[in-house]
Formats: C-alpha cells, structure tokens, sequence
C-alpha cells in the first residue's frame, strides 16, 4: 500500500525541485511508472478478499479497480494539461500539478481506507484540490458560480453522512469495514432510522450524481479546465458509487422498501439526461449530461443489490471513467484549437484531422457500450439484474440505452462530419502527445475485454 | 568533477520518487511480517489447511 502512496507524496517535492524545462516530462514519467507498480494491486489471491494490509488501509476486489483507475488517470492529467497550461509561470504550473497529485493522494486514500471515517475525511478533502482546480484554472467567469454548486452540493450532501457515521459508530462500536460486514443486522424499524438510511445514502446520490440533485455536475464541468473535468468524470463520481455500495452492507432491511423511488429516480434520470443530450449545443455539457445518465444507471444497479446488479456498476463505473475521461481529452482538442464549445462552430473535422476522427468514432461507439467492450457488459448485467426485479424497468432502461446511442451518434456527426465552417481558416495540426493521451485512455478498455475478472469485484 | 556537481544540482530532484519507493516497500514489508504472527489465528478467518499446503497466504 505505501509503496505506492509514498511515491506519490514525494512527486509533491519533486514537482517543485524539478528545473522548470524537465517539469512535465519528470512528472509524467514519475506518475506513469508509480500507475504502472499500482497494476500489483490487481493480483490479490487471500481468501479473505483483503490484501495488502496496514492498519489503516487495505484493497478488496471492489477498491482494486478504482484505485488502479486513479493511479492511471494522474498521468493521463498531466499529459493532457500540458498545453494550455504552456503559457504560464512556471510556479503556477507546478501549483497545478502538485493540486493533481494531492488529488491522486486523497484519492488513494479514499478507496483504500479500512474506516468508513477516514473514508469520509478523504471523500471531503477531495473537494478542495478540485475547488481550486476548477475555480482557479475554469476559463469563464462562469466556474466561481460552478466551484459554489459543487462546493455546497456535496457539502449538503454529506454532513448528514457525518452524523449518520457518528450514530452508527455509536451504536455498532466500530467503523472498520473489516468487522462491520459481520456485525449482526440492526433492527430498523422506527422513522429516526429511516432517516439515518437516507442520511447514510444521500452523501452518495449527490456525488454520483441522481437525477434532481445533479445540477452542480454540468456547471463544474463545463467551466473546470481539462485535467479537472476528467478527473471529475473518471474517478471523483466514482467515490459516490464505492461509498453506496460500501453503505449498503450495513443498511440490509430497510433498504429493500426504502430504495423503490431512487432507483426510479435515476431510471427516469438516465431517460431525462439522455433527452437534455441530444439537445444539446455544448459539447462538454453533452459530455456531463451523458455521466448523468450513465451514473444514473449504476445507482440503480447499486439500489438493487444483486450481486450482478454490484457487478455490472463496477463494471460501468471503469468503463465509463475511462470512456468519458478520453471524450473530455476529445472535446478539449476542438477547444484548443477553435476556443469554442459549441458543437456548430466545429463541424467537419473529419476532413481536418483525419486520424482525431478515428479517436472519436472509438470514443462515441464506446459511450453508447459498443459489444464487447466493458461499457456494454456493465450495462447488460446492471439492465439484466433491474429486469428480474421489475419487468416494467425494462421500458426505461431499453429507452436509456437507445437515447444513449442517438446522443452518441448525434455527438460524433455534429463534430466530424459535414461541411467545414467558412470561418475556420488555419487549425493546429494534431500532436503526437494527443495520440498517446487517446491511446492510453482507450487500450485499457480494450484490454479489460478478454479479462473482465479484474474489474467485476466480489463476485470474482 | 565540476560536471559532476552540475549534473547532481540538475538531476537531485530524482532522488525523492525513488526513495519514497523504497522506504513505502520496507514499512510494507514489516507490516507484513508483523501481521504473518496472526496468520490463520483469526477466528473469522481462521480454517482448516488443506493437504500439502504450509501457511494460508504469503
């Protein structure tokens, strides 16, 4: 465990000492060769699904893959960054990167936490490297309203969970994942405890983000510079999904009642979001609703808690950082070169930037869970799992998935095909780093299709 | 011996990703040793070993 999370504290001095022309190629080698020693994670053979055990932190089959995908997103960061935070000084760069790694930090700390309460500490503090991020480094005046929504969202969110956590640990004695799953079940019955079910649980739908409390995820990624927005999209909403299903455990019987109008809510989110997509103009607006939509699936797998409904989240929750993350690297290639978002003032790149096209057409089949890839798995298992608990849920997932392939479509024609704009006179062509940021992004996802044991957690 | 003592001013930021490797994996490697004292003595997860094997993880 700290073999990693050392490294990765000590990039901070090395950030700052580097000599400013090696800054961005020591940090990308250094953060590239600690993702690739968090690969042993992977290989975990204990019976108990713990391994790599220090008294404060531990992996299991369901943190592995998140924790993996933080420690791949890092490098993917800086080498998308690297650009437009070329002109620069110097001292603000390394100010951005040190913010990426303490994110990558707080991060590992997250999802390898055996104590839900260091868990909570560290779902928080990772709020505030990404409140600088986006409202220091956002291009719009726009992000200090997005930094506020996401801000209070979240916050609102969790400081019933704080209390919740509190009650529990008074009444249970423990907050150590290792025990709790053997604690006997508490008897829940009374109006005080189905608010602490919804006190545990609403942290998480916020951060996810259900449909009615997602507002803030648009507005934070449209104004958020490009390493934020894919860290947001890859991991940071992953944090509310790990923490659900974490929860879940300890809430066994009154979730079965209480969980009906949430996994309602975020069916009817993914149809509503995927609605709000394909009438869109933003193309990084597109980009957040489609999360919307997606997480919105992966809740409700959660809310059903069948072991496939469990796994095909996890599933979703890998594929969809790694799909979303590679389409934000997509759109800020547009906005690099056209300062735009608008879709219709950048039509026709096909004809400009052959080989980018073929990025995004991998991207977009990806998004809308193209067989075989991990994206369709999840959802089929997530899709199978509601199906067997309610036929009508079927209606809803089915439009889900249709929407989702228009809006996918939609996205891919608006911005390659057709005619080029008159006004686009010179475009930069592409970099060799562009390439190598879409390739890392979508390679792992086609690796995890002949090996999805990695990623599918318990059940494995 | 001067572009050794350049070469060093340029390159010591190096020494720290390595280092935190290093003292990462021994502190990993006493917390292992320290917790193979307990091992299969857990009451939850302690069990019967199969025939032919020696210990219930490494």
């Amino acid at each position: 465990m700290l073999k990693i999370l050392l490294p990765t504290i000590m990039l901070v001095p090395t950030i700052w000492i580097t000599p400013a022309k090696h800054l961005w190629s020591t940090t990308l080698s250094y953060s590239l060769i600690i993702s690739l020693i968090s690969l042993t994670w992977l290989k975990s053979s204990t019976e108990s699904g713990w391994s790599f055990l220090s008294p404060y932190m531990a992996t299991d089959p369901l943190s592995t893959p998140l924790l993996a995908l933080t420690c791949w997103l890092l490098p993917l960061m800086i080498l998308a960054s690297q650009n437009h935070t070329a002109s620069e000084p110097i001292s603000r760069q390394r100010t951005y990167i040190t913010l990426l790694t303490s994110l990558q930090i707080f991060l590992i700390m997250a999802f390898s936490a055996t104590e839900v309460i260091m868990f909570y500490i560290m779902f928080e503090a990772t709020l505030i490297p990404t409140l600088i991020i986006i409202t220091r480094w956002g291009n719009q005046t726009e992000r200090l309203n997005a930094g506020t929504y996401f801000l209070f969202y979240t916050l609102a969110g969790s400081l019933p969970l704080l209390v919740a956590l509190l009650l529990l640990q008074n009444s249970t004695g423990t907050l150590s994942l290792l025990t709790l799953q053997y604690t006997p079940s508490m008897q829940l019955s009374s109006f005080a405890d189905k608010l602490w079910w919804a006190g545990c649980l609403l942290a998480f739908l916020v951060k996810m983000p259900l449909y009615g409390a997602h507002l803030w995820l648009p507005k934070a990624h449209v104004e958020a510079p490009i390493a934020g927005s894919m860290v947001l999209a890859a991991v940071l909403l992953k944090l509310g999904g790990y923490g659900m299903m974490r929860m879940m455990i300890m809430l066994e019987p009154l979730t079965k009642e209480l969980s009906y109008p949430f996994i309602i809510f975020a069916l009817w989110g993914v149809i509503m979001t995927g609605s709000i997509c394909l009438r869109q103009t933003d193309l990084k607006s597109l980009i957040a609703y489609s999360s919307v939509s997606h997480m919105g699936l992966v809740a409700a797998g959660i809310l059903i808690q069948t072991p496939w409904g469990f796994t095909g989240a996890l599933i979703l929750m890998i594929a969809h950082g790694l799909t979303s993350s590679a389409l934000f690297c997509l759109a800020n290639t547009n906005y690099e070169r056209t300062h735009s978002r608008t879709m219709i003032l950048a039509r026709g790149l096909q004809m400009v930037l052959p080989l980018m096209t073929a990025w995004w057409f991998i991207a977009s089949l990806a998004n809308l869970a193209l067989p075989p890839l991990p994206n369709l798995m999840g959802e089929l298992m997530i899709i199978t799992s509601l199906f067997h608990w309610s036929w009508w849920t079927i209606a809803l997932t089915g439009a889900g998935t249709l929407i989702t392939a228009g809006y996918s479509l939609y996205m891919f024609l608006m911005t390659q095909r057709g005619p080029l704009p008159t006004h686009i006179i010179s475009l930069d062509p592409t970099h060799s780093r562009e390439h190598l940021l879409m390739a890392l992004h979508l390679l792992p996802l086609i690796l995890l299709i002949p090996k999805p044991e990695l990623i599918w957690g318990w059940t494995a | 011996m001067v572009n050794l003592a350049a070469f060093a001013r340029q390159y010591w930021a190096h020494i720290f990703v390595p280092t935190g490797f290093v003292i990462g994996w021994y502190l990993d490697k006493q917390q292992d040793q320290k917790l193979t004292a307990f091992r299969n003595k857990s009451a939850l997860y302690g069990r019967e070993l199969k025939p032919g094997e020696e210990v219930t993880w490494r």
